[in-house]
This record gives structure tokens, sequence and C-alpha cells, in this order.
């Protein structure tokens, strides 16, 4: 049986941007409950964001170039506290990368669950773009693969799998990807792996 | 001149779990008649009764009219965690206070509810800290299905992960099934060193019997040797379960009948008194009628019955109760309490086999809770435990 740990924010610090009002110090007072420092700026996000574990700003009453990174790009989660639901303020909060929201007015329920959503969002969002990136790169370095293969193809005069299953040994011993490893190959180690191969043939061979 | 406060009493009195919703109930009662007839307090109750009969549908409805039609501020109710949820967003329209008298699942802190049942780290830890050094770490869970039995299992399986323990098996159950016969034999497969009984009502009633005719034929099936555990199994419940089913098997709560603090004896006398002397007292009952004491003496002292005036004499002071001293946390809404762990009995009681010293305050979303803690603790010798002593 799978068990999730317990989501806890114990020590946590979240910086919330947005005006001090009655939902703000309803929703501070929740995020207290559950451990966590809370740091209110407004109308400038001025407390380092370095320190901080999580984001949650006015999805009414921001605008472009309020956070320092580039749209959709953001270190931590963000969570947008929303009470318009006009499509161009929700076109907005989407671009800023946003992995949760919450409604005002704000209740005691739903934080919680907010925080949890939001957290795994991020993580899972971060996790899938590391993936994305990775393949994107073995993808651009396929042609690598495909003119290493051939080449000792040739010149060992071998069938493709064969000459495959010679770059992909020699890229795990190196901890390498295929790719990484034959977009760096020159002639020099392609004759090395072909002298290599030939001695291990002739060994078999004798 | 005495000021008449409209109240509402919400609680199933048939139904599933009609016997806990019927102690809660009349605990409350018996606090309204005291109030009700004490010339001395300001104060008098104009209760508005409504029984749910566990129909969900009918707590929204029911909880809508005290709330509009009888301009109730204080509602008493709910047993189960996903009729309070129907509630809570009623009494939060009308800002109203529900006082909630149960053990719940945690992970919920209203301002509009003050809760005087034990959360998580007020009865499964410290019922896991007794029982793990005792009988073992491989558990088998079983629940009624829905969010108490959903979340009491997950906490618990946390608990023995955290300490190198196992779940050999988690099974659930409609509310109302009693068809158990096939968990019988998968425990009989499985041999766990206890069962962790999250089911409520009529299955867990059925579930103890089985489990008793199991021990006739196979010594495996028996309290020493294999408890049954649970978080609310309560004294009005023990008839239900046979003349011997219970026996052995253990529970834990804020209170238990045979508590001997002076408090406890005095509200025994009171319950004797109104209910009659063969009535056993159990922790709904308990808390039902401290809500509504507590209730009163806070709108003597504030003068109104706004909820917010009333919680501010709420979290200032303690109150006298059959719990001993009670005081309440501003920061959780939550009763702190003694988390006691007891063993039923063949006078269909509770034997106290451990009572914690000092008050507890809640931590519904265990934001305090660490699983090295935990682990250091359940592994220590069983008689040292930090949160428990053994009553010798």
């Amino acid at each position: 049986m799978n068990t999730i740990r317990i989501p806890n924010f114990r020590g946590w610090r979240i910086l919330i941007l947005h005006q001090m009002d009655d939902n703000i110090n309803r929703l501070s007072r929740q995020l207290e409950r559950l451990g966590i420092e809370v740091i209110v700026n407004w109308p400038v996000l001025e407390s380092p964001v370095a320190d901080a574990q999580m984001i949650i700003f006015d999805g009414d009453k921001t605008y472009d170039g309020i956070f320092p990174w580039p749209a959709g790009e953001p270190p931590l989660p963000l969570v947008a506290l929303m009470s318009s639901e006009a499509p161009g303020r929700l076109e907005w909060v989407l671009q800023q990368g946003i992995s949760a929201h919450l409604l005002k007015p704000i209740q005691s329920s739903g934080i919680f669950s907010t925080l949890f959503l939001a957290q795994s969002n991020f993580d899972l969002r971060k996790q899938m773009q590391q993936s994305i990136d990775s393949l994107s790169d073995r993808i651009t370095k396929r042609p690598f693969v495909l003119r290493a293969t051939l080449e000792l193809m040739k010149r060992c005069k071998l069938e493709e799998e064969a000459a495959f299953s010679i770059l992909r040994s020699a890229a795990m011993n190196r901890q390498q990807t295929i790719e990484d490893f034959c977009a760096c190959l020159d002639d020099g180690a392609v004759a090395r792996l072909v002298c290599a191969f030939e001695k291990q043939r002739n060994t078999r061979a004798g | 001149m005495v000021h008449e406060i409209p109240i509402g009493l919400l609680y199933s009195t048939t139904g599933t779990y009609q016997s806990m919703g019927s102690e809660a109930l009349d605990g409350a009662l018996l606090g309204l008649d005291e109030i009700n007839n004490d010339p001395v307090i300001p104060v008098s109750f104009v209760p508005t009764i409504e029984n749910p009969g566990a129909v969900i549908e009918n707590y929204r409805r029911m909880s809508e009219k005290m709330l509009r039609q009888h301009n109730c501020k204080h509602v008493i109710g709910t047993i189960t965690s996903i009729s309070r949820k129907e509630v809570i967003p009623i009494i939060e329209k009308h800002d109203a206070l529900l006082w909630y008298c149960c053990p719940y699942e945690g992970f919920e802190c209203c301002e509009n509810v003050i809760y005087l049942g034990a959360s998580p780290n007020q009865q499964i830890i410290p019922l896991f800290q007794y029982l793990i050094p005792r009988y073992g770490r491989r558990g088998y869970f079983l629940g009624s299905n829905y969010i108490w039995g959903w979340e009491q299992n997950r906490i618990g399986r946390e608990l023995l992960h955290a300490c190198g323990g196992e779940t050999l098996g988690e099974k659930y159950l409609a509310f109302d099934d009693v068809d158990v016969e096939h968990l019988i034999a998968e425990i009989s497969e499985k041999r766990p060193d206890f069962i962790f009984n999250n089911l409520v009502g009529t299955s867990s009633y059925a579930f103890y019997q089985a489990y008793a005719r199991a021990g006739e034929a196979d010594s495996f099936f028996t309290p020493k040797n294999c408890p049954i555990v649970s978080c609310n199994l309560i004294e009005s419940e023990l008839p239900m379960l046979g003349a011997s089913a219970g026996i052995g098997h253990i529970s834990t709560a804020s209170y238990f009948d045979t508590l001997t603090t002076a408090s406890s004896i005095e509200f025994k006398k009171k319950v004797a008194a109104k209910y009659g002397t063969r009535r056993h007292v159990s922790s709904d009952m308990v808390t039902g009628y401290s809500s509504i004491k507590i209730l009163a003496a806070a709108i003597v002292e504030s003068g109104s019955a706004d909820v917010e005036q009333v919680k501010q004499v709420l979290f200032d002071r303690s109150f006298d109760s059959p719990l001993g001293s009670l005081q309440f946390d501003a920061h959780t809404n939550h009763a702190n309490l003694h988390p006691i762990i007891a063993e039923v009995t063949e006078q269909q009681n509770f034997r106290i086999l451990s009572f914690s010293p000092d008050q507890i305050s809640a931590d519904p979303y265990l934001v305090e809770f660490d699983p090295v803690k935990f682990a250091d603790n359940v592994n220590q010798p069983p008689r040292a435990p930090s949160l428990l002593k053994v009553v010798e």
C-alpha cells in the first residue's frame, strides 16, 4: 500500500503579494496554523524570493512586470487569489505559470489542499520540463548517432544492430547518453572504436 | 431577567451511528436541563432538536432551518465528518458556531467550529504509541468507506511506516454492510499483530462478533494475541457487541466511564439521577454535556450569544467539566485533552490502561508530528513512553 507522507509546511515562508485586508488576515491566520511564516508585500514584491517556498498573489490587481522573472517561468510555486473570473484575468494569471488558485473571500477550508496541490503541480511541471528538455536535446543529437552507426557498419562490416551496440556500451562506460557520446566522436575516436572491435574479434577468433 | 437563547441540537438518534448520536444528545439535554432549571443562571436555552437519521441529505436542510427559521447562532451536533462538512458551509454563511463533540480525522480548522473531539494527535498517535511496543508493528486496517476510515487508516499507515512496520491489509465496508466473514478469512491468512478498526456502527459490531466466533476455533483471534483497536468505540456501543465479543479489545478516548477523577464521579451522579444508575457514561455524552455548559458560561460572561464574543471568552479562561478543567486553544479552536487508552471489561465497560497526565493541545494538521521522534518513542521498551503513563 502506498503511503503519501503527511504534507508538512512547518518552517515554510510564504510571501503574500496583496493589499492587507480581512481576506489576508484570515489567510495569514490559517497559514500560521500550518506552521508557516507569512510576509505580506504590496504593491511591490520587496522581500527576497530565495528565502520563500511559495508566493500567493492578488490575481485581480497584479500586472505585467510585477515578478522579477520572465512571465511563466517562476522559480517557486505561485498561487493566485481571485475574485474576478473575467477571462482576461484568467489568461493573465495562467501566463504567470500559476500552480493553483484560491477564491476570495478566503474561508478556513481549502487552504491546506491548495498549498498541497500547488507544490505538487509545481514539482510535476518542473520534472516534466526537465524531461522534455532532455528528450529535445537527445532528438537534436540523434543524427550524430546515425552517422556514427553508419561509419562503424562500413568500417567493421557490421549489421546496424551490432554497430549500435558498440556505441551504446562505449557511451555507458563513459556514463553518457549515446547521443552525447556520438556528438563528440571525431575521426580519431571512431578509429579507436574500430581498432578495439577488431582486436576483440581477433581474440575471439584466435 | 432571563435571556432566552435559541440553540440547535442536530444529532442522528436513528440510523447506523445512532448510539453515538443518542449519547451526545442525551449529554447536551442533561446540560440544558441544568441550565434552564438553575434560577441563578440568567440564560435559558430554547432548543430546536432535529434528527437527520444518518441520512446525509437531511443535515443541510435541517441546519439551514435552525439558523434561518429559529435564529440559532449555536448548533451542537453532527457525528460523522461527512455530516460536519455538509453543515459547515451553512454555519459559515450565517456566521454561526458549530460545537463538534466527536473524535475526528483532523485536517480541518474552521473559524466557525469549536472542536471538543480529539484530533489525530490526541487519539491515533497515543494509541499507536501504546500499542506498537506491546503488540508489534504489523497492522490490518479496516474502515467504513468514507473520510474517517480513509484518513485514519492513512495516518495509521504513515505511523507504521515511520517505525519500520507494515500494513498487511486495508479493507472498507459501506455503511451498514455486515458481511464481514471475508475480512476474518483474510486476517486468518495474514496473521497481523493487531486490527485497527475504523468501521462505524453496525458494521463494526458485526466485525467484533465475527472475530469472537473465529476465536472459538482459532486462538489467534483473541485480544491478548491480536487486539482490535479503535479510536471511537464507546460505552453505549458495548451492549451491541453482545455479552463477550468486546472483552479485552482496546479503544482510546478523552473520557471513559471508569475515570475516577472527582469531576467524573460528580458527573456520573447527575447522569444516574436523570438516566438511571445502569447507564455507562461515554466521551460523546461528556462532550455533548460540556459543550452546552461551556456555551452557557461563555454567554453569561460575555453578556451575548454573539459568536465573536463567545469565542473571546472561550479562549480567555478554562472551564470546569467532567473531563476536568477544559481549555481551548485560540490557535486551532480545539480543546486540549487527556488521551486515555482502555480495554473492554466483562461488565461491558472499560478498564483504563493508560492515562496521559498532561493535557495535549490539538494539532489538527499534524504540523508538529515528527516521524523520527515517533519511531524513537515506540522503539523504547513499553514502560517508558513519553506521552502516556501506565496506571499502576
